[in-house]
């Protein structure tokens, strides 16, 4: 792995979903694992990991909320951006307020998502 | 003897019957007329007196028979007195019944047969108010210019046709009253016939039904309102999860097309093009979704303090109509000492409609089970419980993790959207909805709603 490029993790229930944001963010150079459940995320990488969070807010199992409050609640540092496929206007509110870095509605430009990584981490 | 003694009742009884006014005037009439026959027969026992005096010898034998005779006397005297009574008591009758008749509120009505044109001959107060014809201008008058020259003309010719062939009219019509007022007329038209079976009149009773009818048609549009609300509520419900479904792949398609571009950079213009027109399409069905959702936001719920059990008394009779029609039994059982709650009630008013209906549907087409209770009860200090109980076919094991998901549904018209959308609805009052099956027969659905907290006794 060479050391300038930038880890990013994906969380969504919907494997396609992955595997698209993956086919993108990787024609940006990113270094990208793709999860399709909170609880396999958890497993897998341990807190300590650096690298981007992109998780689905509605997830059957734990869901992106109650994810993103563990890894808050961990101390870690790790950005989070939160997506939704779910029109509601509240959630953005909601998502900043608990500490992630950005939202998107989806379906979202990808220069939106590369652009709000890229600000962050 | 006894027709004396028989007598005796109906005279006590007369101070009653004379109390009325009216009546007492013409008893009091008559008791004047009947002196003159008292006096006669005073004469006559004076005679017999007289003759019993003569004739010494006899004495004790003349004693019986004026006693017998004074007996007798008295007996007449009694038997013109009952004739009187007869007479009195018709003409009391033909007196009580007219009043009857015009202290009833339903219009009564007397047509000759045997003129042409249906003259009517009788008529009582309330005929006259109903129609807002007086009674100069009732008799005579053919009854039909009665209903207004906007009545519907074939229901007219089908009162009079039935009426032709001397049979019972019973119906219900729209009829104009005299200045044009509409009002719905309950009506009922019977033959009279003589002996020999020829009809010679026709009677009719007519009640106003307009208030009944109005309060029909209230609940009628009540009900129609409110399951359009649970239609527009339901396909909001159904358009939200749709989107999120199909946001999806929506979301896949344009990372793809986006990723394709970006590999192909520089190189293959024709592809880049066309991967161009999939993401603007991509784009126009993003935008497609979000303005249906727009369109069917769900209009934020209006919070308010009320009692539960009006709630739900309310919503049993607007399916009211619906419960007979399918032939079920809708009971409540509502604990009458409950705070209030606080919530939107027409949200509320849609969980109970889905579960109500659910319910009706659950029982379709089994004769036996016909019962549907609703029941209320207090559950700790904070929540009140509401149960949906019935009698149906129940909800198989494997079915019950699944009942309150979106689109999930047994029935071929289903959307599925009914217990998923109740459920958000009760969860956002912060209470639980869940369901079991009852250890007999039929399935529970029950729900927790919070007690308004001013309320909290
Ligand atoms: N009282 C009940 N008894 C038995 N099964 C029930 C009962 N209520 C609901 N169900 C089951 O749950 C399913 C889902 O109910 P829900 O109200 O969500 O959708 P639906 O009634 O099928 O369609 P709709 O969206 O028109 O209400 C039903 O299809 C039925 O199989
Ligand atoms: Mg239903």
């Amino acid at each position: 792995m060479m050391p300038d490029k930038k880890q990013v993790y994906i969380v969504d229930d919907d494997e396609s979903v992955c595997r698209a944001l993956k086919a993108l963010l990787v024609t940006y150079d990113f270094v990208v694992e793709t999860f399709t459940s909170a609880e396999k995320f958890f497993s897998a990488v341990p807190y300590s990991a650096l690298g981007c969070l992109i998780m689905d807010v509605h997830m059957s199992g734990m869901d992106g909320w109650e994810a993103h409050k563990r890894i808050v609640a961990s101390g870690s540092k790790r950005p989070v951006i939160l997506i939704s496929g779910d029109k509601n206007s509240g959630f953005k509110e909601r998502a900043l307020k608990a500490g992630a870095v950005g939202f998107l509605q989806k379906p979202f430009n990808g220069k939106m998502l590369i652009d709000l990584i890229n600000q962050v981490f | 003897m006894k027709t004396i003694k028989k007598k005796s009742p109906k005279l006590k009884q007369k101070p009653l019957i004379s109390k009325k006014s009216g009546i007492s005037l013409k008893l009091s009439g008559q008791k004047k007329k009947s002196l003159p026959k008292n006096s006669i027969r005073n004469q006559k026992r004076r005679q017999l007196k007289r003759r019993a005096s003569d004739q010494d010898k006899t004495r004790n034998h003349l004693g019986e028979v004026i006693r017998q005779q004074a007996d007798e006397l008295k007996f007449k005297n009694g038997q013109i007195r009952s004739w009187e009574d007869k007479d009195r008591l018709a003409e009391e009758q033909v007196h009580i019944r007219t009043k009857a008749m015009d202290s009833t509120a339903d219009g009564i009505f007397i047509i000759d047969a045997q003129k042409p044109n249906f003259p009517v001959i009788y008529t009582n107060q309330s005929f006259q108010k109903m129609t807002g014809y007086t009674k100069r201008e009732i008799l005579g008058r053919d009854y039909f210019d009665l209903y207004g020259t906007d009545a519907d003309p074939r229901i007219v010719r089908e009162i009079k046709h039935t009426m032709l062939q001397g049979k019972s009219f019973h119906g219900e019509m729209l009829s104009f009253q005299k200045n044009g007022k509409k009002y719905w007329d309950l009506l009922r038209i019977a033959p009279v016939r003589d002996p020999s079976g020829t009809v010679t009149h026709y009677v009719g009773i007519q009640a106003d039904v307009t208030l009944i009818r109005e309060r029909d048609l209230e609940i009628k549009e009540q009900r129609e309102e409110l399951l359009h609300v649970t239609r527009v509520g339901k396909l909001a419900e159904f358009v939200s999860s749709l989107a999120h479904e199909i946001s999806q792949p929506l979301t896949a398609i344009l990372s793809y097309a986006q990723a394709a571009q970006r590999i192909l950079a520089g190189r293959e213009p024709q592809l880049q093009e066309i991967l161009q027109y999939i993401i603007n399409d991509d784009q126009r069905a993003s935008e497609v979704i979000r303005r249906l959702r727009s369109l069917l936001k769900k209009s934020k719920p209006t919070l308010e303090s009320f009692d539960i059990n009006v709630l739900i008394n309310e919503t049993a009779m607007l399916m009211a109509t619906d419960v007979t029609v399918r032939n079920k039994v809708l009971k409540t059982e509502l604990d009458t000492n409950l705070p209030a709650i606080r919530g939107d009630r027409i949200q509320l008013q849609q969980v109970l409609l889905n579960l109500i209906s659910n319910s009706l549907d659950a029982m379709e087409g089994r004769d036996d089970s016909r019962e549907l209770v609703i029941s209320t009860s207090r559950k700790g200090p904070n929540m009140i419980l509401v149960e949906v109980k019935d009698s149906g076919c129940g909800i198989p094991a494997e079915n019950m993790k699944k009942l309150f998901s979106h689109f999930f549904t047994s029935k071929p018209d289903g959307l599925g959207m009914g217990l998923s959308i109740s459920r958000s609805i009760v969860e956002e009052h912060g209470g639980r909805l869940e369901a079991k099956n009852n250890p007999d027969r039929g399935a529970t659905f029950y729900f927790t709603i919070s007690v308004d907290k001013k309320d909290v006794s």
